[in-house]
This record gives C-alpha cells, structure tokens and sequence, in this order.
C-alpha cells in the first residue's frame, strides 16, 4: 500500500484547481485498487480433486460420522470459506460456496452418498420413473416441518420446483429439464411430468434444485427470500454479515434434531489459503475448505489438524477457440489460426503435456491426472471414458509438421492471476516447449476472464469446472453445438447426437457407452484438453468429530460435534 | 466570509458530482459486470439476460446514472446485486469497524513513533537512533500483508497470544473487541508509526537547536522539563499535521489488514465488491468516501481560514 502523502496535499492550495482533482483519483484508486489483488473467486478453487483410477497419490479420505457418545452437545463451529457465497436462495444461487451453507438449513429431496450416488434426503424412496420416461413419481417424508412451523408436503414441493422454473434469474430452470407440469396426487407424493425424457433431472433434484422452500416464507419475502431463507434443515438462518460471515443456529423443529450436537455454525470468509491454514492451527477456525497443495502436506503432519481429501467430478483443462469469434450466443465464426483450423495441432498439444509430471511436481501429487470430462469416480466411467493418450513430444513435433506449422508455434493462453494458476501455466509453458510450442502466458482477474471468454476474446483458456454427479451436467454445455458455455465454439454433428442420445435414455448401460464414444470423439478433435481432476483439500481441527466431505465438494458440518 | 464558504460549497458539490460520474463510467469500464461475476463458473446466457434485466444493466448509462443519483438523493443506495442485502445497512454496519481501526492504529502509531522519535532525538548518534531509525526503515519498506500473516503465524498460532480473526462488535464486549482488533492495528499502525517517528525525530532535533531551548536550559530547567515541555510540545504541531495527511494511506492500508484478518469493514467491503463488480455497493462506497473526504477538507479549509486571515481574504478576492 502506499505511503505517499496523498493528494490531500492540496488541501494547502487555497482554491487551487487541484482541489478537485484529489478527492477523485483517492477515491478512484481506493475502487479500483481491487484489481490489482488476486481473485474472490478463482479458477482453481472452486472444487478440488484426487484419488481413483489414475490415481498417483493419496486416496479420498472423507472424514466419518460423529460418534454420539464421544462428542459433546453444544458450541460453534467455524468454518473457514475461501469465498463468499452469493444469494442465499436456493433458486437464485450460483456460487459453490452457498452450497455449503444451504447444506445446514436446505435439505433436499435427494442428496449424495460418499460413492457419489444419489439417496433420499426428504423424499423416501429414489424416484419411480414411467416407462416412457416422461413421468417421475417422488414419495416425501411425512411430519417434516420447517423452520417456520410450516408443514412440508407435496404442495410445499410444488410451489418450490415452480419457483425454480419461473422465477426471473432463476439459475435452476436450466437443471431442472423440460418440465411440463408438476401435479400433488396427495401431501406425501409429487409427480413431475416431462415433455422429453431428461435423465439427468435426478441429479439435479440432489442439489440446489432440490432444495424445498418455506411457502409461507416465499409468500412473505417473494424474490427477497435470501434476506431471511427458511427450509427444512438441521440449522436455520441467524445473520449475516455481508462478504465477512454467516451464521445458522440449531433449529429445534428439524425432525431428526436429535442427532444435531451443535448449537450454531459460523461461516467466516477468509481468502487467503495461508490464512485460513493459519486460523485453523490457531484454533479460529476448526474447519477451513479449498487448502493450497502447498499447505496440504504441512498440515498433514500437525496432529492436531486432519486433512479430509475428495476427487472432485469436474476437471481442469485447456480451451481452444476453434469458432467462438462472435462471442457466446451469437452464431459460430470459425478462426483462421492453424490451432483453430487442423484438430492436427491441438492434438500436438494435447501429447505435449506430461500430466503426470505436471501433477506431481506444482501440485505435490495431490490432484489426478484427467484425460475426459468422466471422472473415474462417477457411475458413468468405463475403459473408453478412461483412455489418456500418452505425454509424446516427438508425436507432437510430427503433427505440427504435418499440419504445415513452423515451429516453435506461438499461442497465447489466457489465465487466472491466483498463484496456483500462474504455477500451472508456466509449468505447462516449459512443458510444451518439447512439443514444439511457445506459450505466452496473459494473466487476468477472473471476472475479466470470463467476459473474454465468452466475448471469445482468447486463443487458449486455462480454466476449470467444478463438477456436477450428473455427466450431461459436465460435458452437453460445454461442448455440445447449443451449448450455454461452448466457449470453444465447437461443432461436430456425430457429438451432438451422442449427447441428446444419453440425455434423453433412462439406460445407464446405454448411457455409460454413449459417454465413452463422447469422449472418444472429444480427443480427436480437442476442443478441450483435459489436464487434471482438483481434489476438495478440507482442514478439520481434532477438536471437532463428524465433518465428512464428499464428492460433490461439500463440506458436510450438520451433524458435527466438538469431541468430549 | 460568505463568498469564500460559498465558493467553497460549490466547489464540494462539483468534485462529489465528478468524484460520481467517474466512478460510475469507471466500474462499467471495468471487463465483466455484475451478471458474469455473479454467474461465475454456472452461465447460461438466458439466467445472464434476465439478471442483467432486473438490476436494469440492460439500460442505458444515462438511465442507470440517473435511477442511481435519483434514489441516493433520497438516501436509498440501493440493494448488493450480489447478496441482496441493502447496501446503505452493509455501510452502517461496516463504517464503525474500519473507524475504530482507524483510531487503533493512529493511537498505537501515535505512542510508538513519538517515543522512538524523542528517544532518537535526544540519543543522537547513539545505537538508540540506529535502532530507531532501523524501525522505522523496516515499518515503511515491510508490506502489509506479509507483516499480518508473520504476526498471525508467530502470534496467534504458536503463542496464542491474539485471535487470528473475527470481530466482535464494542458494545456487545469491548474486550473481546479490542483483543480481536490489537493486533490489526498494530500492522496497519506500523507504516504511520514510522512516519511518525521520523517526523517527530527531525522536529524534535530542529526544536532542541532552537533558541528557547538554551533559554529554558539555561533557567536551569530539569532535562526531562526541556524536552517535554518545551522541545516536544512545540514539535508536536508538525507530526498532529503529518497524522492528518496519513489519513489516506491509512484507509488504503485497512483494505489489506481488513482482508488479512477477515474483519467486516469498509475496506474489505470495497475491495470484494469490486471483484464481483457488485456496482451499486461500488458507487455507494465511493459517494460515502467522497463526501467524508470533501467534508473533511472542507472543515479544515474552514478552520484554516480562521487561523489565517490571510486565506480568507485571498478567497474575498
């Protein structure tokens, strides 16, 4: 920060002109200062991952369950979150972080287990499907309240799901499918009907989607609902103090309260990974999400800490515009750079990248070698969707040969400005050099990457996505011709129809074989290079029991305690 | 008199409404906006389209310039696009804590750069000054930052002596609030202190050369009398007017403590709206600075004009 004396200076000329001129650039500087810092919400952290398949290091550890008689009933938990989280409105949130929280006071009609398959939360049973696949009929939990003393029933669900379907900004209307109608036979039964099978909308009910709202609570608040969310949850909402904490505190109407041992969960947003690190072993916090693989093995051999590991289903990887020229939206305009025009270049790229060099070396062998958009951990995996072709610089140099491209063959790659993606991309920048590329790196704060990246505004994209159970949820949007974020701009027919295929089957055999043609396919043509697979790094302190993590990257803390 | 205070009104209002159209242009200028930020990582450009039509970013400049100074001009500053929260009650609750920060940090500047000052006045040559001045050189060239996450580590890990972070407000428990905001202070004081303590060295030197001193020495008055009463009071106007200055740096030096230590004031409040460009939480904070900044050079201008008749007819003119 700066220790200049201040253009307040001129508040010793008189009538100056400078007067004017002060005030300005003190309070410009003071806004725009921001920039200058590394992101709220970077890349790299919004979900991490490990273990599995190609695994070469650790394995998950997802914590275990609290053991009633050895933890103690009451205290606060804190719980140290790398980001803000957004709205706290299960219809309008987008931010990862504000699952976290919801996962307290929101509960859902499904949820995840730790094999990453869904289970019944608030419903009783997994949905019966119709043969047609156009029907899901959900049975619901009975003498279920809400923090309000409203019961919940098929009703409660309905105003939900309609919510979510029409409410203006709403980010689940897009997860939720092609939804018809939604009809209440009876309180304890709920029927969706659809217009085209859409298989992934299971998935989606164990998420935010999912999450059944206060009717009395929406009726009262209507879109300002985040001012004061009520759910069904172990916690309900308390305060919060805008980019600084939250706090939930036990609710007693929660049906299974009993299994609750806390009395409240502060959530407080700390930054900086050091710092959090910092605050766990200082005892601040006792939970601290998203560690830097740089503090991980540090705090690995604290014995007062734990470091709870889950591979995470998205993926990190590298974007090439191939015919994003118009920017998101608009229609496709192929670029005429050799890395857009010949699938013969990116493969060069694809086989210059040691992933497993690059895995051991900036991320202490904590995160995992990934080659498709399948994570070795999801229902949908087979051999196909697990196929990597091996790091050959020497293939590389040859394709660009063939390609007619002289080398070294210049590209320019777009990144986030937080330290482990910096890391990254001149690690990748030393590596592809063999393979006979020169890769400038541009830096950029991450809101401003992302309005490049959907003006189309880059050759490469270092970037990531944090990862849905659902496979359609991880591939259709970003490569699919229609895609919401085919910021590649890729277009291939034979893709397309693989994608609607496994959208739209409710056979998991079938679908399991469409995705590992999907994937087949993707690395001929790489508009994506998949690089690797983030693994969620959470700290827990050894005072506490209970705090379990799995592979959807939330942070379970409800059913916590502090150990006796 | 009159004319000079309505010059000087006049030119107020002008800055605050530069100081506003500036900010406005310049946060619209910035790549991304409210929408994309808040969107992150889960965008489809429909939800994209609808939220920029309900914080109407879909309108023109004008029109959002004109909604925006319209409803501030009736005291309503909007709601945080991102959280949904009224942006005048996020000001209300965050303002006190990056004040009484503030105040912290002057105070604790104050007592360590004038005791090392007059301490390296009056050893001069001695491994007093050296040590003084080797403080002083570490307080201005060591960052924020790294000097708040080494006290974190060394004081709140292995002694346990503070709290790595939180806050509690002052009247809910004024000790646990002032054990939570000791050790921010303390960073963000060191850079002042330094200032402090040079200003205060090199007055204190200038005063002690002075005449009044070898009077007062020669009366026969006790050492600690001489420097005390005379030496120091007299330097002191100088470094209260170099504190004043500091001001500025102090604020911008609270963004990073403030973030270091996750405190909920104002700087922190600025520097994460700015990233997720949550504008109408922007202009609101930099109105609210603006007009503290132009009341308080206001005030002082005034003050001055009284001290010195001079400025006063300067402004008649």
């Amino acid at each position: 920060m700066t220790r200049r004396l201040l253009p307040s200076l001129n508040r010793f000329i008189p009538g100056s002109g400078l007067r004017v001129a002060g005030p300005i650039a003190a309070v410009v500087a003071l806004a725009l200062a921001g920039t200058a810092c590394s992101p709220v919400q970077p890349a790299g952290n919004d979900n991490n991952s490990g273990g599995g398949g190609q695994t070469t290091a650790g394995q998950d550890v997802f914590g275990d369950p609290a053991k009633a008689d050895q933890v103690k009933q009451g205290g606060t938990l804190t719980v140290a979150l790398s980001a803000d989280p957004d709205k706290l409105d299960p219809t309008l949130s987008r931010s990862l972080y504000s699952r976290y929280v919801f996962h307290t006071m929101c509960e859902k009609l499904y949820d995840l287990g730790s094999d990453a398959k869904v289970v019944p939360q608030l419903a009783t049973a997994l949905p019966t499907i119709s043969s047609d696949g156009l029907s899901l009929t959900i049975p619901l939990k009975e003498g279920v309240k809400f923090a309000d003393g409203g019961t919940f029933d098929s009703n409660a669900v309905k105003i939900s799901l309609n919510r979510h379907l029409t409410l203006a900004g709403s980010a689940r209307k897009s997860e939720l499918g092609p939804i018809t109608s939604i009809e209440t036979p009876d309180p304890k039964t709920v029927v969706i009907k659809l217009s085209k099978p859409f298989a992934p909308l299971t998935a989606a009910l164990a998420d935010r989607a999912g999450m059944v709202l206060s009717p009395a609570a929406v009726a009262k608040l209507s879109a300002n609902f985040s001012s004061a969310p009520v759910c069904v949850g172990p916690f309900k909402f308390a305060s919060r103090v805008a980019q600084n904490s939250i706090k939930v505190v036990k609710d007693p109407l929660y049906y299974d309260a009993d299994k609750v041992h806390l009395d409240a969960i502060e959530y407080r947003i700390i930054t900086d990974s050091s710092i959090r690190s910092a605050n766990l072993k200082s005892g601040d916090a006792q939970v601290a999400d998203s560690l830097s693989t740089q503090d991980a093995p540090t705090l690995q051999k604290d014995s007062s800490v734990s470091v709870l590991q889950s591979q995470s289903l998205g993926y990190q990887g590298l974007t090439i515009n191939i015919a994003n020229g118009n920017g998101i939206g608009n229609p496709l305009k192929p670029l005429t750079t050799p890395i857009a025009k010949d699938p013969k270049v990116r493969q060069a790229l694809a086989l210059s990248i040691d992933r497993d060099a690059l895995v051991k070396s900036i991320f202490n062998g904590l995160n995992t070698v990934a080659c498709s958009p399948i994570s070795p951990k999801s229902q949908f995996t087979s051999d196909a969707a697990q196929v990597c072709p091996p790091h050959d610089p020497a293939k590389a140099k040859q394709l660009l040969q063939e390609a007619g491209v002289s080398t070294p063959y210049k590209v320019t790659m777009i990144t986030s400005n937080n330290p482990d993606s910096l890391r990254l991309a001149q690690a990748l920048q030393a590596m592809v050099k063999e393979g006979g590329f020169d890769l400038v790196i541009k830096p950029i704060e991450y809101a401003s990457l992302l309005d490049q990246q959907d003006r189309g505004d880059f050759e490469l994209l270092q970037l990531g996505w944090s990862g849905r159970v659902d496979p359609d949820a991880n591939i259709y949007n970003f490569v699919a011709t229609t895609g919401s974020q085919n910021v590649s701009g890729y277009s291939s027919p034979e893709v397309d129809k693989l994608l609607t295929d496994a959208r739209q089957s409710t056979d998991q055999a079938q679908r399991v074989k469409l995705y590992g043609d999907v994937v087949t396919k993707l690395q001929q043509d790489d508009p994506i290079i998949y690089m690797y697979r983030q693994r969620n790094l959470t700290g827990v302190s050894q005072k506490v029991q209970g705090i379990q993590v799995y592979p959807d990257g939330v942070i379970r803390t409800a059913f916590a305690g502090f150990t006796k | 008199m009159r004319r000079y205070l309505f010059n000087r009104l006049w030119q107020s209002l002008v800055t605050l409404v530069l100081a506003t159209i500036v900010v406005f242009a310049g946060v619209r200028a910035l790549p991304g906006d409210p929408a994309l930020a808040l969107a992150g990582e889960d965008r489809d450009p429909e939800s994209l389209r609808a939220i920029r039509q309900q914080y109407g970013l879909d309108q023109s400049w004008l029109v959002q310039f004109w909604q925006f100074v319209s409803h501030a001009a009736r005291g309503d500053l909007g709601q945080s696009i991102r959280t949904g929260a009224p942006v005048r009650s996020m000001i209300a609750s965050a303002l006190p804590v990056t004040i009484e920060l503030s105040v912290l940090a002057i105070f604790i500047a104050s007592l360590v750069g004038i005791g090392t000052g007059v301490l390296a006045a009056v050893r001069r040559g001695g491994p007093a000054e050296w040590a003084a001045n080797g403080l002083a050189l570490l307080g201005l060239s060591v960052p924020h930052f790294w000097l708040g996450l080494m006290a974190i580590l060394y004081l709140s890990v292995a002694l346990g002596l503070f709290p790595a972070s939180g806050f509690v407000p002052f009247f809910s428990n004024p000790v646990d609030n002032l054990h939570h905001l000791i050790l921010p202070a303390l960073i963000l004081g060191t850079g002042l202190a330094a200032v402090i303590m040079r200003q205060t060295r090199s007055s204190m030197l200038d005063a002690l050369s002075a005449d009044y001193i070898r009077t007062a020495e020669a009366k026969g008055l006790p050492p600690k009398a001489v420097v005390g009463k005379h030496a120091l009071r007299n330097s002191l106007i100088v470094v209260v007017t170099i504190v004043g200055l500091q001001l500025g740096a102090l604020i911008s030096g609270a963004v990073v403590t403030e973030r270091i230590f996750a405190l909920p004031g104002f700087g922190k409040l600025t520097v994460d709206a700015v990233f997720q460009r949550d504008y109408p939480v922007i202009q609101a904070v930099v109105l609210v600075t603006a007009t503290a900044y132009i009341v308080i050079n206001l005030l002082v201008d005034l003050l001055y004009s009284v001290i010195d008749p001079r400025i006063r007819v300067r402004g008649e003119a």
